[in-house]
């Protein structure tokens, strides 16, 4: 088994999304997260969850360098949040 | 013909296809890492070391300190199912889901496709293949001529194992095997058996179900006929569904508790989860279960019947905390659990003469409801359940925000800085907060 040597960060930080909407489809393509921006090389999941009549969707995506994101997507604000990463370790 | 899709270590293997680089990685989901609770999912890269689902976190890291620990969430997972049951839905309207991860299919309505073990092995392989490309994950496939059979046959060869029995090869192949390898039988019942000299699925084949019947009484003859491969059970499809049996919550605490004050908090937190499920379904309930759990994991169920079917908190809550001051002896506990059986429709059920004392209470309670169904769970709760909120040991209520954790193996100066500002200025707090440990949540 290969040793981990990833980061996993448990997060809620507030993220700028570039989004785009194709065929009606709604797709994070970028978003800035400390200073930088990540670019969405592929979303790797999607699901939703209910909070009352809110639905906030969610999106597992993949950025340029493989690290992994779960974005959230509240309409209600509407604002996106970065819920989880994991990057490769030092 | 039927088939027994069965996900391969399925909340693990979502994760993994979610976030590729936990690919050939021990991954295991559980609620909060940093809270103690139990392993809900192993991957297979796992499993090696010892790590079995319901195994206590602790041990778990003990074991496999180097894996990959994740929060699991089960919306993504019931999302994921859901697809699954589409992709299925396409070869067959006669889907019956067994559970999150498994489903059975009727290939009887398919002629030629579905009608001989040959066909159906081929549509399963091609079932695998496309959960495979489509969804990257893994199944077991079971098929036989009855859900009994495709049921045990799925398990033969995991992960990504196709197994096919008529009858006579499911009794060639188990029945030099454990009789607790049958499907349906415990470790309680295998007891019983054992206590009869029945130790393998064959001795129980040829034990006549006169015996049997004498033994276990209307059960006995079902037990012969299992062992047979025999099972005439329908596959139920998705869109006719079935009824639940029960609806129940429980909680592994952050730490073992004798406090009765937050105890009873906890339970009273249950026991509204429980009876919001039950008026979200249009269920009441004539029986009430606690479940108690103490810091030696000796574990006591111990239920009660009512006269009426209820759906409230407060009965339900009245009902498990007579059963909890009865049978709690004072040892710290670890785990609650209230759930709630002998379920009946609401229209058919007595709580109509529950309410008719206490109108006003219907109409409160019908009011919260639509409070909650609009702004969420967190939005309103049972003051008593909010017992020493904030304090350490509390278990977080809803969907309310919670503190960024010691998860973090690694944070930024900065990424803690916007925090405090977020904070101060009040905009980390609300409900939208950070997803919650399975079980721990409405």
């Amino acid at each position: 088994m290969p040793a981990c040597k990833t980061m996993f960060e448990s997060l809620d930080d507030p993220v700028d999304v570039l989004t785009a909407f194709l065929d009606g489809v709604m797709r994070p393509i970028r978003f800035r997260w400390q200073g930088r921006v990540v670019r969405v090389r592929r979303v790797t999941g999607q699901w939703n969850r209910r909070e009352g009549q809110a639905v906030l969707r969610y999106f597992a995506v993949q950025g340029s360098r493989d690290e992994s994101y779960e974005l959230c997507y509240d309409a209600r604000g509407p604002r996106w949040t970065l819920k989880r990463a994991w990057r490769e370790g030092a | 013909m039927i088939l027994l899709v069965d996900m391969d270590a399925f909340f693990a293997s979502v994760e993994q296809a979610h976030h590729p680089h936990l690919r050939g990685r021990a991954v295991i989901v559980c609620g909060d890492p940093d809270r103690r609770g139990v392993v809900t999912a192993a991957s297979y890269e796992a499993r090696p070391f010892g790590v079995r689902a319901g195994m206590p976190l602790a041990e778990a890291k003990r074991l496999c300190p180097n894996a990959e620990y994740v929060e699991g969430s089960p919306r993504k997972y019931v999302e994921k199912s859901l697809e699954l049951l589409e992709c299925f839905l396409s070869y067959t309207p006669d889907v019956e889901p067994f559970s999150v991860d498994e489903a059975f299919l009727d290939l009887g309505r398919l002629g030629a496709r579905g009608a001989t073990m040959d066909a159906a092995i081929a549509l399963g392989r091609e079932i695998q293949e496309r959960i495979a490309r489509e969804h990257s994950l893994g199944a077991s496939i079971g098929i036989g001529p009855n859900k009994l059979i495709a049921k045990m046959a799925s398990g033969v060869r995991k992960p990504r194992g196709l197994t096919a029995f008529d009858e006579e090869g499911f009794r060639r192949h188990f029945w030099p095997r454990p009789v607790q390898e049958l499907w349906g039988v415990g470790p309680k019942m295998s007891v019983h058996l054992g206590a009869l000299g029945i130790r393998t699925v064959g001795d129980l084949g040829e034990t006549s179900a006169a015996a049997l019947e004498q033994a276990f009484g209307v059960v006995g003859p079902h037990l012969r006929d299992a062992a047979w491969g025999m099972d005439r059970s329908p596959v139920i499809p998705y869109h006719e569904g079935v009824d639940p049996k029960s609806m129940g919550h429980e909680v592994t605490l952050p730490e073992d508790s004798r406090d009765p004050a937050f105890l009873e908090g906890t339970l009273l937190r249950l026991a509204d989860q429980v009876a919001r499920r039950l008026r979200g379904d249009g269920f009441a309930a004539r029986t009430v279960t606690l479940k108690l759990r103490d810091f030696r994991f000796r574990t006591v169920t111990r239920q009660r019947a009512l006269d009426v079917a209820v759906d409230d908190h407060l009965s339900l809550f009245e009902v498990a905390r007579n059963l909890w001051r009865t049978n709690w002896r004072g040892e710290p506990l670890r785990l609650l659990g209230v759930s709630a059986s002998a379920l009946e429709k609401r229209g058919e059920a007595a709580q109509t003469e529950l309410f008719e004392r206490d109108e006003r209470a219907r109409t409160l309670q019908q009011a919260l409801d639509r409070v909650r169904d609009r702004l969420g769970e967190a939005s309103v709760v049972p003051a008593g359940s909010l017992t020493q909120r904030g304090e350490p040991g509390h278990v977080p209520f809803g969907a309310a925000q919670r503190q960024n954790r010691g998860t973090l193996s690694r944070r930024s100066a900065g990424a803690e800085l916007n925090r405090r500002i977020r904070r101060e200025a009040g905009r980390d707090e609300g409900p939208a907060g950070g997803s919650s440990p399975p079980g721990a949540q409405p």
